[in-house]
């Protein structure tokens, strides 16, 4: 292990530990106006008049009419209001939001405005939208020769539901609009994308912006897009009060119901086989978007040029759209679009294998990308893919080949055992040139006059742990004890944009940025003055250029890989089904500090998990979202994985500091499908969708 | 028929004059500032509220405050000030088992009361205790290892 | 005191129910749940000692009906099929406040501790300031969430009959996860077999219909049987029960609940009917 990797106490354990980090809704409330959103009841509806009850002086009520910007809430595209106007498009899209002092007769007086709708007709079920947000194609090599050559052609289609990022803290924030500036606090992944958000609703009526994150209680990605709406929202309530704090905290029904969620899919995979190996594969990916695009472009990238997994698949052709409906907009959930992928390939490629009479691990290594491959975009894995130590790895930890072996003989009496496998790959940082065109990444270190160290990123810590690797490298370069660099949680007045905390970009491309801008620092130190260094992010030279238009050129600089087993027990009298056990082997470059690498890749895998067989989320024939409570949505509990063990492999990025990747999405992305597979070999059954319930496992 | 509700807040007297319906949760923190306690679901069903009652954890959002009466409260503004907190603390930085932090004062205290009622638990015991206590970001793992740590550690603490 | 009273005895909390809108309030995990009323008014009963006895005496495993579940868990007269209902239920925290009174209060087709009570065909003693009454618990329950409790009275005890309780039995719950589930389907069946005879079989069935079933008469057609001709009677006792169970649809769906029943009962039938 190298010593960068050696673990450290947290930057923010204490407070945490000891309940004195303040989350947004620990703000003393003295003096505060609390802020209650009007929602929509209907999935599409125009909206005919809006009548306020009498409200009791100190309460108001605010709506696209206040607004004093522009009425939109940017995230990629513009096309989603702060406050509806005129019509509305989901259940649960914000109409206007009551403003009081007293939180319980805001919330009475906010279910008293009485909005007069007229309903029109809604789309909710995928199948039947005719609006493609996004439609990209893509393709390389002769596809349909391929077809025409093959011997066997199968075709399968998955579907996956929606996933609730379920962080323990809902989401909320604190605006307050003095002197012409904003400031806006709360649990947020983003500052700069709030900033850009909350700019644009008050426009000129805001001389200044500035975002604040405070101590927040998990994203998942949750908090990537979804704050600039709330943040957007709860800053126009400030600048129609004035001077006095507007705080809306979401309470936990609300929160699950309206806030976004993983994008439910659909994907239809025809793969052409020729004397055994597959020699093509035509793919055309579904993606559920809600109302609105928000983050669906880039989720839906991210998930088409994952598609066709870590296989050699020399012709390729790849279509994938985001389609509307009148539902909540989906967005940003670990993973990021690719488990829904994942998946489809994963299962497929047992189904194939079965198909074959062929061994599913053999039948996937046959096919496993290696290093100066083609990607699926005519990029190239500049790196090597570790994959096949790694296999070897997770058949040690987990008795796989042996397991498999007795569960395949037939087995009798109540409960069934199965184990199953997957592989697959996280492209590291965002896709195609993002980072190079949009986020320009800047970083900061300050020096005082009296040695102090502090860092200067937009990046948030919402447990991923990044105070920690931020603060391990500059101390590292400096030389300096570890506890004594400071990083606060960022304000947009003192960090510059080091870009969103999303994507696991902020350790390989951030932390990258600062461990040269401590040896800049290092290099021109200067006892006793105060110093500033900066640091631009710059693309490695190696990168194929990536072009959207075509999908042509390196998505990703490098990747992260992964292999998992799963291990499960299906009860044949009830269906149920209980996880005995998951090994992994994660390869996400050097490790910067080993516990909080393992923290991440043990809670994705058990994120993955939940996904798989108990996260389940539906709408009612109205478009109304049911599992609204942690009663409802069951995530797993301390109870439920009794197993889950780690191992970290390590194949070095020279880009990355000290050799790391991206991390803390990678874990979840394949799980599903290892769990699958485990399931099908318990069951006899081949499923193609997630999650599996325990009507369909019973009789088994 | 009684006056007012009286109780021992983290080791203080205290007397609570409002309603005997109200939550214990939102006592603690609107009335007494103990932000510490968290408020995750206000329906039981996720632990970040959770305080100790008379010794026990329960979710401070099923309490109402006359159910309180005559009890002895413990919050981890009170816990963090003990011994068996600072055997808690170190094993749980030890294992980095503190992500977003959110879940951990309820969490701590249901480790507490794990071990208050088993010393030397095993692994099932841990996880069965802590099982109230929902976590999104660790997978638990570095939890119940923090707790197992604690307890060899901490021995003669509980 | 605003929003409710503490009385310290059981007549204290009589009197002020029979003065009228008060809500019991035992362990409070249900009625937090509900968003409560401003003027909402608890008559708070932890303080009570009667409601928290644990006892045997020869016919009885007696319990209160303030008694948590962690203090029946706790406690080494609790009969082993109560305790391992209880020991599923919920998480420690809900399980140090959560009563089993209020379990049966609520008249939840879910309750898991109810569940045995239904099995064991235990009595249910109310109390009011009017009198005692002592009522098998089947015919406390009128509906779903619909219990045969007047305003002013309180359930005091539950007698759980000890040659029901000790018989060996078959329990399983099926829920979502292994902590914080709720049951959506939950089985409970008790049998005495001894001299080659069936003396007494019992069932119930949680998270079916509107009430816990219990249906005396179908069990009742194994009563006195042989073993031999009881297990000759398995097919029709098992139809028995499918023509009799019609599930509601929830979160899982009626065939699903339906389908788990049946495999329940046959289970319990191979296991326990030898």
């Amino acid at each position: 292990m190298k010593a960068i990797s050696e673990s450290v106490v947290k930057k923010d354990h204490k407070e945490k530990m000891n309940g004195s980090a303040l989350y947004v809704g620990d703000f003393p409330t003295e003096g505060m106006l609390h802020g209650k959103l009007v929602r929509s009841p209907l999935a599409h509806a125009r909206i005919l008049s809006v009548t306020l009850p009498d409200l009791p002086a100190g309460y108001f009520y605010v709506d696209k009419d206040d607004v004093p910007g522009e009425n939109i809430v940017h995230v990629v595209q513009d096309d989603s209001p702060a406050f509806a106007d005129g019509e509305v498009h989901y259940i649960g899209e914000p109409v206007g939001m009551l403003v009081g002092p007293d939180e319980a007769v805001t919330a009475q007086l906010a279910g008293a405005v009485h909005v007069q709708y007229e309903e029109l007709p809604a789309v909710l079920d995928m199948e039947e939208s005719r609006v493609n947000f996004f439609d990209y194609h893509y393709s390389r090599g002769d596809t349909a020769a391929a077809f025409a050559e093959a011997d066997r052609i199968f075709e399968e289609t998955f579907t996956t539901g929606y996933q609730e990022q379920a962080y323990l803290e809902t989401q909320g924030m604190i605006g307050v609009f003095d002197a012409s500036k904003v400031s806006v606090h709360g649990s947020l992944q983003c500052p700069y994308y709030v900033h850009t958000a909350v700019g644009k609703v008050l426009g000129a009526a805001a001389a200044g912006v500035q975002i604040l994150q405070d101590y927040t209680g998990g994203g998942f990605g949750g908090k990537e897009a979804f704050p600039s709406f709330l943040a957007a929202q709860t800053a126009v309530a400030a600048y129609k009060v004035g001077g006095r704090p507007v705080r809306v905290v979401f309470d936990r029904r609300e929160d699950m119901e309206f806030t976004s969620k993983r994008h439910p899919s659909k994907n239809t995979y025809r793969v052409a086989v020729k004397d055994g190996r597959i020699t093509a594969m035509d793919i055309d990916v579904r993606f559920n978007s809600g109302a609105f695009t928000t983050l669906s472009p880039v989720v839906l990238q991210r998930g088409i040029i994952a598609a066709p997994g870590v296989y050699n698949v020399p012709n390729l052709t790849v279509r994938g759209r985001a389609v509307k409906t009148n539902t909540m907009p989906t967005g940003a959930f670990r993973g990021f679009g690719a488990p829904q992928t994942f998946f489809s390939v994963e299962v497929l490629m047992d189904h194939m294998a079965r198909a074959l009479g062929r061994d599913p691990l053999e039948f996937r290594r046959e096919h496993l990308v290696k290093q100066g491959d083609l990607t699926s975009t005519s990029g190239i894995y500049h790196y090597p893919v570790p994959l096949p130590d790694m296999i070897s790895e997770v058949l040690e930890m987990s008795g796989y080949e042996e397991k498999r072996k007795q569960y395949t003989a037939p087995q009798t009496g109540r409960y069934k055992k199965g184990i199953g496998l997957a592989l697959w790959f996280h492209g590291a940082g965002f896709t195609g040139s993002g980072e190079r065109d949009f986020i320009k990444a800047v970083t900061a270190i300050e020096k005082t006059a009296d040695g102090k160290v502090e860092i200067l990123a937009s990046n948030s810590d919402i447990g991923q742990g990044i105070k920690t690797t931020f603060a391990k490298i500059v101390a590292s370069e400096l030389g300096i004890p570890y506890e004594e660099i400071l990083i606060r949680n960022p304000d947009t007045d003192r960090v510059p944009d080091s870009g969103p905390t999303v994507a696991s970009r902020s350790l390989m491309v951030v932390g990258e940025l600062l461990r040269r801008a401590a040896i800049k620092l290092k290099e021109e130190w200067k006892d006793g003055e105060a110093q500033r260094v900066e640091e631009h992010f710059a693309e490695p030279d190696f990168m194929i250029p990536f072009s959207l238009e075509d999908f042509h050129g390196d998505a990703y600089p490098t990747y992260a890989w992964a292999a998992s087993a799963v291990e499960v027990k299906v009860d044949s009298l009830t269906g149920v089904n209980e996880i005995l056990g998951c090994w992994s082997s994660f390869d996400v470059g050097t490790p910067i500090d080993y516990n909080v690498v393992v923290g991440q890749m043990e809670g994705g895998v058990l994120q993955g998990l939940g996904y798989s067989s108990m996260e389940q989320m539906a709408y009612d024939e109205k478009g109304r979202i049911r599992n609204n409570s942690f009663s409802d949505y069951i995530i797993p509990t301390a109870a439920d994985v009794p197993v889950l063990e780690v191992q970290m492999h390590v194949e070095e990025y020279p880009f990355g500091p000290y050799g790391a990747k991206g991390a803390g999405e990678l874990p979840l992305v394949g799980i599903p499908a290892a769990f699958v597979s485990a399931m099908e070999q318990a069951t006899g059954k081949e499923f193609s969708h997630i999650p599996v319930k325990a009507e369909e496992t019973l009789d088994v | 028929m009684n006056g007012q509700i009286k109780f021992i807040l983290n080791g203080k007297d205290v007397v609570y004059a409002g309603s005997a319906a109200a939550r214990l949760l939102d006592v603690l923190r609107d009335e007494y500032g103990l932000t510490g306690v968290k408020c995750g679901c206000k329906e039981g069903e996720c632990g970040a509220c959770a305080v100790l009652l008379n010794g026990q954890l329960v979710n401070s959002c099923m309490v109402a405050m006359g159910f309180v009466d005559g009890s002895i409260v413990l919050t981890i503004e009170g816990y963090k000030e003990t011994a068996r907190f600072a055997a808690l603390d170190k094993a749980f930085a030890e294992t980095a088992a503190v992500q977003c932090g959110y879940c951990i004062p309820g969490m701590v205290l249901a480790a507490e009361a794990v071990l208050a009622e088993n010393p030397h638990p095993d692994e099932a015991t841990i996880r069965s205790g802590l099982s109230g206590n929902l976590c999104r970001c660790t997978g638990y793992n570095a939890i119940v290892k923090a707790v197992q740590a604690a307890a060899e550690e901490g021995a003669g603490l509980w | 005191m605003v929003g409710g009273y503490i009385p310290f005895g059981m007549q204290e909390a009589l009197e002020i129910l029979a003065g009228g809108g008060c809500v019991p309030y035992a362990g409070g995990t249900d009625l937090m749940v509900k968003e409560s009323a401003a003027d909402t008014r608890y008559v708070f009963l932890h303080r009570i000692r009667d409601l928290k006895c644990i006892t045997v005496d020869a016919e009885y495993f007696i319990c209160g009906a303030c008694c948590t579940y962690t203090e029946l868990l706790r406690s080494r007269h609790t009969p082993a099929i109560l305790k391992e209902a209880i020991s599923q239920i919920a998480a420690p925290a809900i399980r140090n406040t959560a009563t089993i009174g209020g379990n049966v209060a609520n008249a939840s087709p879910k309750a898991d501790a109810a569940l045995i009570l239904m099995v064991t065909d235990a009595l249910v003693r109310l109390q009011s300031k009017r009198g005692v009454r002592i009522v098998p618990i089947k015919e406390l329950y009128l509906g779903r969430g619909v219990a045969d409790i007047l305003p002013d009275e309180l359930i005091s005890e539950f007698w759980v009959p000890l040659s029901r309780a000790r018989l060996p039995y078959f329990y399983e719950k099926v829920g979502a996860r292994k902590a914080l589930a709720i049951s959506r389907v939950s089985f409970a069946g008790i049998a005495d077999v001894s001299g080659g005879r069936v003396n007494h079989v019992a069932t119930a069935f949680g998270a079916v219909e509107d009430v816990i079933v219990r249906r005396e008469e179908i069990d009742g057609m194994l009563t006195g049987l042989s073993v031999a001709e009881a297990q000759a009677l398995k097919g029709e006792y098992l139809a028995a029960y499918d023509a009799a169970i019609k599930p509601i649809r929830g979160r899982v769906s009626a065939e699903y609940r339906k389908a788990v029943c049946g495999n329940l009962l046959g289970a319990f039938f191979d296991s326990h009917i030898k």
